[in-house]
């Protein structure tokens, strides 16, 4: 059951990039290649979504902004990948070990999620520009939409219609 | 294990959600369509237009239009008014929309394919983002096991028609082409049936300069290898053999044993002409033998380089032989060098073989022929032989024959270039010293010596002398017995 709520790919996905790449220019394509790829990998654990747990779901509010394609600045969009990352490698790390998940897939991820963060975290500090407030402000609108997913596992205690609704809801993200 | 199969494609630019019952022994009536999100908390919402329908798809373009939204859809199979089967799944758009292959035309040309996709003209805008964000059109080129795809991009508005030229195409080439839509989640694509088409040729002017041109590209090298061989021929750089090679040569004879042809009149006998030059010694024959023996004439040679000499055969019916008639008339008939060569068969042409049955008169061929040899130009010769009956006249050739001057030949009646000999003609077996054969220096003589017990000739202590000797090198070679 619990390896049904396996942690969405589009948390992991987006941040997971080879860690080969070593350019900020390249980022934008691996997360999009290896988004793909564990999306699918994903969605072939999960399926068929049960009926039953239709009338669990809810409204997480998704910032909807924040993953724009339209944003002007790449910057703001480097920023908020870095964000989501760190929080879904937090939300994994800190649930992994009530889940039914596979042991080798389990530690690829976090493996990846780790790597993506540190490949973020020395693109920002090549380009030594301070965060603005734009971008302070959808870093804070991010932390509480994972909040909000956290504390619904919570409220369910991990049931097996709560991983499905929060795993559906983080493919949004791509 | 699902009852259902749902499927998303997109279809000329136009969304359309299909379905498929996997057990057919279940044959509905009628379909209904439901559907939800997941991003609210709305409970399902049943889809106009594909409510009581019969065909199994639906088209969804302007409902499903957001890339981010997870889709629940629930298919509902009535047969009458009762539910049959019920289906339900999660349809995200970027993960499980497949792509169908667009409409397209190929149009060929001079060495270029025009191909025409097919967009329609009022394509709905969310596809089109779609098509650009999460698509790439590919075009495949295949010609025989070559392929080789194509990504054109497209900007601008995505309707109407949309051209792409292949170009640096070989002329009278079969090309196929199929057009698909690639997409960058990694999923897998969706091919067109293949349109092919065979490119036409060159030009029939260019084709028929082309063959004129190609005949006088050969004709010139030809001419010129051909005035190359004969020039260099004139200068003696090389040098033409008119001469046929030896195996052809015996390819020849080969053919010519199989395929007797009559000689010609003055043709030059093949086989290597052996002269000799002998006196005969006969105890029972009657005087004429010694008298032709003594009577042989010295051979001329003509200006041809041709010894002229006369072969005067006896017949053998006088004097008492083991050998019948039939066997000397075929001795007479028979060309000279062939039926010399014939009663020695396997033997070395040059040693005698004792036949059974040979009485001391004996009968080896040697022993019948004249020692004589006629020139057949030779008028008077020839009237001498005429006068013969018996008389078989060849050509020599020198060249083909070992034969030699002798400086210090005192026989008169021997050939100045040959020695003289004398043959037992009862003991045929004595060919001890019958033939004139070339030898080189040191090597032990060819033919074995007779014993001194056949010669029983009034002249034997003469010819006794002549055979007891051992074999006199007489120079350069030539051994004479």
């Amino acid at each position: 059951v619990i390896r049904k709520y396996f942690w969405p790919i589009c948390l992991v996905g987006l941040f997971l990039t080879s860690v080969l790449s070593q350019s900020c220019d390249l980022l934008y394509v691996h997360l999009n290649r290896v988004t793909w790829q564990n999306l699918k990998l994903l969605s072939h654990m999960s399926n068929p979504f049960p009926v039953e747990c239709l009338k669990e779901k809810k409204a997480f509010e998704l910032p909807q902004e924040i993953l724009s394609h339209t944003q002007p600045v790449k910057r703001h969009i480097e920023e908020a990948f870095y964000e989501i990352s760190s929080q879904v490698f937090n939300i994994f790390s800190q649930h992994a070990c009530k889940s039914a998940w596979d042991e080798k897939h389990l530690k690829q991820i976090q493996i990846g999620l780790h790597q993506q963060v540190e490949y973020l975290e020395r693109c920002l500090e090549e380009e030594e520009k301070e965060r603005d407030r734009e971008t302070l402000l959808n870093n804070l609108k991010l932390r509480r939409y994972f909040n909000r997913l956290g504390n619904f596992l919570k409220d369910k205690k991990y049931s097996q219609c709560a991983w499905e609704i929060v795993l559906v809801e983080i493919r949004r993200c791509v | 294990e699902k009852p259902c199969t749902l499927k998303i494609t997109l279809r000329n630019f136009q969304s359309i959600f299909s379905w498929e019952l996997k057990n057919h022994s279940i044959v509905p009536t009628h379909y209904t369509l439901w559907y939800t999100i997941m991003s609210k908390p709305e409970g399902m919402k049943m889809v106009e237009g594909c409510t009581n329908i019969t065909r199994p798809f639906c088209d969804l373009t302007d409902l499903w239009n957001n890339m981010h939204e997870t889709y629940i859809p629930r298919v509902v199979a009535f047969k009458g008014n009762t539910e049959l089967v019920s289906c339900v799944d999660s349809i995200f758009l970027p993960l499980n929309m497949s792509f169908d292959p667009p409409d397209f035309e190929i149009v060929d040309s001079m060495g270029h394919i025009n191909v025409i996709v097919k967009f329609p003209y009022n394509a709905p805008k969310i596809s089109v983002d779609r098509l650009r964000r999460h698509l790439s059109l590919v075009i495949e080129q295949r010609s025989e096991e070559i392929v080789k795809k194509h990504k054109p991009k497209i900007t601008g508005n995505v309707t109407g028609d949309f051209v792409y030229v292949l170009d640096k195409l070989i002329p009278n080439t079969n090309y196929c082409v199929s057009v698909y839509f690639e997409p960058k989640n990694l999923r897998a694509v969706i091919r067109s049936p293949l349109k092919c088409t065979l490119l036409p040729g060159l030009e029939p002017e260019s084709s028929e300069s082309a063959i004129i041109g190609g005949i006088v590209t050969v004709f010139l090298i030809a001419t010129v290898f051909i005035s190359s061989i004969v020039t260099l021929k004139r200068i003696g750089y090389i040098y033409l053999r008119y001469n046929l090679p030896d195996a052809l040569v015996f390819f020849l004879h080969f053919v010519s044993w199989i395929f007797p042809e009559p000689p010609p009149l003055e043709a030059v006998d093949t086989v290597d002409v052996i002269y000799i030059n002998r006196k005969k010694k006969v105890r029972d024959y009657n005087s004429d033998d010694e008298t032709d023996s003594e009577d042989e004439t010295a051979p001329r040679v003509s200006a041809g380089g041709y010894t002229r000499h006369g072969l005067i055969t006896k017949l053998l019916t006088q004097a008492s032989t083991s050998l019948s008639t039939s066997k000397e008339s075929q001795l007479i008939d028979l060309d000279v060098g062939e039926d010399y060569l014939s009663e020695a068969e396997a033997e070395p042409p040059l040693v005698p073989e004792p036949s059974s049955g040979q009485s001391e008169c004996a009968s080896g061929p040697y022993d019948r022929r004249e020692s004589e040899l006629q020139d057949p130009f030779s008028e008077e010769d020839n009237s001498s032989t005429e006068g013969s009956g018996d008389r078989i006249i060849f050509n020599v050739n020198l060249n083909s024959v070992f034969v030699r001057a002798l400086d210090n030949d005192d026989d008169g009646d021997v050939s100045p270039m040959l020695p003289e000999e004398t043959v037992d003609l009862e003991n045929p077996d004595e060919m001890e010293s019958s033939f004139l054969i070339p030898r080189e220096e040191g090597m032990p003589p060819p033919f074995p010596s007779t014993s001194e017990e056949h010669l029983e000739s009034e002249d034997a202590p003469s010819e006794k002398s002549d055979s007891s000797e051992s074999d006199v090198d007489i120079g350069d070679g030539y051994v004479m017995r």
